[in-house]
Parts: C-alpha cells; sequence; structure tokens
C-alpha cells in the first residue's frame, strides 16, 4: 500500500493550484453573479491539457482518474468549483471511451480531452430523479436513424456545451416493466432541442435548464452502446462522476478551513486570536479530520477505477463522506467567522449552494445509503 | 540554437524558513522548489530555440541530497535535459564556488547562450552568473528585459534606473534576466507527464574535477559570523486628504524615484 503522490501528481497538483488560485472565488462569484461562465478559468487549465487528464493519450489526456480529481480538487480549492468537470471529461469522456466505437472516440474525444468542447449529461427527469428506470424521453427508430421527444430538467451547463450525452427509453422490459435505457449523443443546436434557464439559488458559473426535445432526428451513429443497454455504461460513468463531486468536495472543504484558520488567527475578541478557544478549534480540526478521511477514500477510489477494479463501493462512501465532511467545514467555516461568515465578501456563503448541492446530486446521500445497506451489508432493499 | 538554463532549487519561500545554526546558512534540507525567478530565463530560453527552429534547452542545478523537484517543473515546461550537481561536499559553498560548479556542469554541454535569473530568491547575491561568465571567459550582460537572437549575436535591453540600454555581444555569452523578460508557461500536462523520462545526469563535484577543499564550506572565501533579524517595518505614513493629497503622493513617488 502506498500513499505517495507520484511526482507528475505533485507536479499537476501545483500547476493547476497556481492557474485556479489565479482566476480565485472573486473571479467565480463575479462570473456566477454576472450570468457569466468560468470561461478564462477554463480555456487556461484547457489550454494547459488539463481539462481531460483521464482520457486516452490519443485523445489529450494520458493520466486517469486520479489526476482528474487532483484537477476538480483544486480548482475547488482555489474557490472555483466546476460541475463541468463531473459531467464532461468525467462522466461522459468515460462512458465514450470505454463504449464508443473507434469512429464515436475520434469525433468526440479530442475536444473533450483538450477541453475546446463540452458534453452535458442529461439524465434526470421531473418523474425520473434517483429512479433512471422511469425515464420516459424515447427514442424511436425513424428509417436508418432516431427521433427523440421528451424533458429532461436540471441539466447543467448545456448552454456551454456542444453536444449532450442523453438517457434515453427505447422500450420496456416485458418481465419488470423497467424502461430499456439507451444513451445517444446529441449536438446541442440540433433542431427540435431547446433549453430555458432554472432559476437555481447556488453561486456557481453553469446554469441549469429544463431541456426539451421535440421530435429531434438522429442518425444511428449518434447512439453509444447497444440498444437498451444503457445501463452497462451509466453505472460504469456514473462512478468517475461521484469520484470527482467528492474532489470537488474536498477542494471546498479545504477551502473553507484554510479560510477559517486564517481568520481564526488574527480575530481577536477577549485579547487572545479566537482561534484559541477549543470550542473553535476543536471543530475545525474534526472538520479537517474529516475532510481528510473522505480525501482518502475519494483516491482509493479513483485508484480502484484506474486500476480496473470495481468503485461502485468506495466511490459512493467518498461522495456521501465528502459531502457530509465538506458541508461541516463549510458551516464550521461560518460560524468561526460570526456574521462574516454571512457577507459574500468572506466568500463562505458562496460556497456554501455549491457543497449542499452535491449532497442531493448527482446521486443523493439517500440512495447512497441504500446502496451500501443492501450492497456492503446484505440488508434486504427497501424499494 | 542550445541555450544553457542555471535554475536553483529553493526552498519553499511560502512555507516557514530557518537557518543552520553552525553554517548560519538558510536550511535546504527540505524539499526544494523552482525558484520562480528562474521560470522567466526557462521560458526565454524555450522561446528563442524556438524561434531558431532547432537545438535545445538544457538545465544545470546544483542542490543537495539529488533534488529534481525543481528541475522536473523546468522539464515539464519544455526543457529537453538537465545536469544536476548534488554532492554532500558542496554543502557550505559560496556564491564564487557554485559559480565554479556550475561552469564546469555548463562546460560539459555544447551551447551558444547561458541564462541565468538576475538573482535567486534565497540568496539574493546577484553575482553568480557574472561570475560564471569570467570563468567561462564570456562576456555578460545583465538585467536583460528583452533578449534576441541576431545571427551570432544576442541583443538585449537591459534594464537601468533610467530606462534601458541596448546591449549586444558575441555569441555564446551569459545573460541575465529581469522578471519582466516574459511571462513563464504553465507547465502543461503533456509536459508533466514526458518530464520523467528526460534525462537528468547527476554528477559529484569529483566528476566536475574538484577535490575536497576546493569547494563547499572548506573551499569557501566567505563566513557568517553573525545574523541578526530585520528591522521591523515602521508603521507606514497615512496621507489624510487636505486638498493637497494627490500632490504629496507624488513627492513620496518621486522621493523613491520611481516617477
Ligand atoms: C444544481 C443542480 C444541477 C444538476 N445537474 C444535473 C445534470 O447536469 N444532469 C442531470 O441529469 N441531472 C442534474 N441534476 C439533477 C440531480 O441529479 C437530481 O436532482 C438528483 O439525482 C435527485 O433527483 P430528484 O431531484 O429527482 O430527487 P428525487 O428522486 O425526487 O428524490 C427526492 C428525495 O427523496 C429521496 N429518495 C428517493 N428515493 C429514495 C429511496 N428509495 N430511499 C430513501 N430516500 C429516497 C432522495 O434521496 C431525495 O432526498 C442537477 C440538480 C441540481 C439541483
Amino acid at each position: 500500500m502506498n500513499f505517495q503522490a507520484s511526482s507528475e501528481q505533485e507536479l499537476l497538483r501545483t500547476t493547476v493550484a497556481s492557474i485556479a488560485q489565479s482566476f480565485g472565488h472573486r473571479y467565480f462569484v463575479d462570473q456566477a453573479a454576472t450570468g457569466g461562465k468560468a470561461t478564462e478559468l477554463w480555456d487556461a487549465l484547457a489550454e494547459a491539457g488539463f481539462c481531460g487528464v483521464n482520457l486516452p493519450l490519443p485523445f489529450g489526456g494520458g493520466g486517469g482518474m486520479a489526476e482528474l480529481a487532483i484537477v476538480a480538487e483544486e480548482t475547488a480549492a482555489a474557490g472555483c468549483p466546476l460541475l463541468m468537470f463531473l459531467v464532461s471529461p468525467a462522466i461522459c469522456g468515460e462512458v465514450i471511451a470505454r463504449f464508443g466505437t473507434e469512429e464515436q472516440q475520434r469525433r468526440w474525444l479530442p475536444g473533450l480531452g483538450s477541453g475546446s468542447s463540452k458534453m452535458a449529461f442529461a439524465i434526470t427527469e421531473p418523474d425520473a430523479g434517483s429512479n433512471s428506470h422511469r425515464v420516459a424521453t424515447v427514442a424511436t427508430r425513424r428509417g436508418d436513424g432516431w427521433s427523440l421527444s421528451g424533458t429532461k430538467y436540471y441539466i447543467s451547463g448545456i448552454d456551454e456545451a456542444d453536444h449532450v450525452l442523453v438517457v434515453t427509453s427505447t422500450g420496456t422490459d416485458p418481465l419488470t416493466g423497467r424502461g430499456q435505457l439507451t444513451l445517444f449523443v446529441v449536438p446541442t443546436n440540433a433542431p427540435g432541442l431547446s433549453f430555458t434557464p432554472i432559476s437555481v439559488g447556488i453561486v456557481a458559473t453553469e446554469k441549469q435548464f429544463t431541456v426539451t426535445f421535440d421530435d429531434v432526428a438522429l442518425s444511428d451513429d449518434h447512439r453509444i452502446g447497444p440498444e437498451g443497454g444503457a445501463l452497462r455504461p451509466l453505472f460504469m460513468g456514473l462512478n468517475p462522476e461521484r469520484i470527482i463531486s467528492a474532489a470537488t468536495l474536498i477542494g471546498l472543504g479545504r477551502y473553507a478551513l484554510a479560510k477559517a484558520a486564517d481568520y481564526a488567527k488574527t480575530r481577536e475578541v477577549w485579547g487572545v486570536p479566537i482561534g484559541s478557544h477549543q470550542g473553535l478549534s476543536h471543530p475545525l480540526a474534526k472538520a479537517a479530520i474529516d475532510v481528510e478521511l473522505a480525501a482518502l477514500m475519494t483516491a482509493k477510489a479513483a485508484w480502484q477505477f484506474d486500476e480496473g477494479l470495481d468503485p461502485a463501493e468506495a466511490s459512493n462512501m467518498a461522495k456521501l463522506a465528502a459531502a457530509d465532511a465538506a458541508l461541516v467545514a463549510i458551516d464550521q467555516a461560518m460560524q468561526t467567522h460570526g456574521g462574516n461568515g454571512m457577507a459574500t465578501d468572506y466568500g463562505l456563503i458562496t460556497v456554501w449552494g455549491m457543497a449542499r448541492l452535491l449532497k442531493v446530486a448527482p446521486v443523493s446521500r439517500e440512495m447512497v445509503l441504500n446502496y451500501i445497506a443492501t450492497h456492503t451489508l446484505g440488508l434486504p432493499r427497501s424499494y | 540554437m542550445n541555450v544553457v538554463v542555471c535554475v536553483k532549487q529553493i526552498p519553499d519561500p511560502a512555507a516557514p524558513q530557518s537557518l543552520e545554526p553552525s553554517t548560519n546558512t538558510l536550511d535546504r534540507s527540505g524539499k526544494l522548489i523552482l525558484d520562480d525567478s528562474d521560470a522567466y530565463g526557462v521560458e526565454m530560453a524555450l522561446q528563442l530555440v524556438d524561434k531558431a527552429g532547432s537545438g535545445e534547452v538544457t538545465l544545470v542545478s546544483m542542490a543537495p541530497n539529488g533534488e529534481v523537484a525543481g528541475l522536473r517543473t523546468a522539464l515539464a515546461m519544455g526543457a529537453a535535459k538537465a545536469i544536476l550537481v548534488s554532492d554532500d561536499a558542496l554543502k557550505g559553498t559560496d556564491a564564487l564556488g557554485t559559480a565554479k560548479v556550475l561552469a564546469a556542469a555548463i562546460k560539459r554541454t555544447e551551447f551558444d547562450l547561458v541564462l541565468a535569473a538576475t538573482e535567486s530568491s534565497d540568496g539574493y547575491t546577484g553575482t553568480v552568473p557574472v561570475q560564471i561568465a569570467e570563468l567561462l571567459g564570456l562576456p555578460s550582460i545583465t538585467f536583460a528585459k528583452s533578449v534576441t537572437i541576431d545571427g551570432s549575436t544576442v541583443k538585449v535591453d537591459r534594464q537601468t534606473e533610467a530606462g534601458y540600454d541596448e546591449v549586444t555581444a558575441p555569441l555564446p555569452a551569459v545573460v541575465t534576466v529581469t522578471a519582466g523578460v516574459v511571462e513563464p508557461r504553465y507547465p502543461s500536462f503533456k509536459g508533466i507527464m514526458a518530464a520523467k523520462s528526460k534525462p537528468v545526469d547527476q554528477v559529484t563535484a569529483a566528476d566536475l574535477g574538484f577535490s575536497a577543499g576546493d569547494v563547499g564550506a572548506a573551499g569557501s572565501g566567505q563566513t557568517i559570523f553573525a545574523v541578526a533579524d530585520a528591522e521591523a517595518r515602521s508603521a507606514g505614513e497615512i496621507v489624510v486628504d487636505e486638498g493637497d493629497g494627490a500632490q504629496r503622493i507624488v513627492s513620496f513617488l518621486e522621493g523613491l524615484k520611481v516617477i
């Protein structure tokens, strides 16, 4: 067992950190507030080749999930958590790299690997959130190709993406009555595809959208994997999404704890720095332990993924642990700041929403616990 | 066009530092990183080689404990290879001794130009590059804010207090660059992954022809007898604007000779 990062990973970490810090949380908040995107930050990271480090070498990557986790963590630790890392290189990139044909890989992966192109991911529907068997966006055969119709919602960043990977239903399993799911890559400018923003109260540079597919015509080479066979690619692809969510949360936890420690060292209320009161220092110390523990589980999950082992249990555990740890860290950092914890200038309340979101999405805390209860503990399913 | 860049690996300036009590020199036994000041030389060298269309950038560094972390950063930026001089016998070497070691290492390479930073961020003597030039018998130009190559001549805009001088020298030459010379690139992921397989030739003082007593504390002409804390910074002057605020700031800046 080896806990030592490689020299490449260390250099990747310090380089991503310096690029992200040169933008910083202020940039992030300003872009989010004005409806701007994190384009300059994304482009700077893309220019150095960091946006798709996990993808295969010929497509501009050459690292693995461990490396993408470093990129996501350090960007978030600089106060710039980007949902696009979860979606574009992690889930969409890995699904296409593992289940796309060679031709599909050549078509879409160079853009995702270099970061010059982004791909959104659309699974959630008003009646199919935690239960993706109920997906009602249908794809029907039309000549040699397909026609897609239906509605997705809460789709992040589709306005900044060239494509969206869509989970559709192409039939019903006669035995189980569950939808047979099929994946398609849809160009965001396809006729019949439209989207409208959903007002979400978190500070993020990606916006969320309701996406409508109204008889969107696609040739069959847009289908990823077999017809009705989306479950395997989905189960594979959701692991990287969880790992990168966890990495982002760890970055946010570290960001909040660093701010709290700085503040607690200098702020004096009774003639000594408030950090000398154990009522403040111990909760922060505990939060630091929990963030570090979650980071270890995230590293384990990423390592398992990169080694071709099943990372599902570790990815789920890491995602839940990281969300809980980050939220406690941010909350305690806010407490440490007193009233200033509520001021947007102090940059804590402005990361809370993102961490809070990642307790619900991409997989909710309850669904993780369901998974661990049945798979790890062998308890009966509750649903 | 082959360019050698002298790069120093220094303790992280953001981390707390300490002096070795016996020698009063900076404790360099921990992890070292690339001196930020040297990123400019590396970038300048990469651009010059790129423009010339052929040749490569070679790094030369002297550091304790076989440290390569800083070299890997510069290799990840695009340098082709490195020579690292690392030897316990070099502990306590002063600026002139360092110049002798680096000059001997540089002689092992084929080069048209040697670049270095104006001064290091942890030693600040600013004397090593010109000493190297003297030891190699080469012309040297310091404080470059721009460097171009014209045939077998290097043209430098040399920063001065008043403005800049245009200076030329025949190649090969030694040039020290300021932080204004170029904007260093970030190492790319490709560069980071490639850096590990780039050659780092690690040599000892003996490999370079030095014997005990030539270098290290014994060969050092410099002894630090005592160290004192820097004077605490006094509080700044607060200018209350009574209509003359702008004028008082202008006089202040004039006093500093910055305008
Ligand atoms: C800001 C934001 C960005 C998003 N980005 C995307 C995106 O890019 N692409 C995308 O496809 N989706 C996206 N989503 C959607 C997100 O993935 C879903 O909201 C999430 O999966 C939960 O689904 P739901 O909202 O339908 O909740 P529901 O499934 O309705 O669940 C509601 C509550 O019930 C609980 N629950 C459900 N079933 C069980 C059970 N069996 N046992 C115990 N508790 C249960 C859940 O845990 C949850 O607490 C985003 C959401 C937000 C808010």
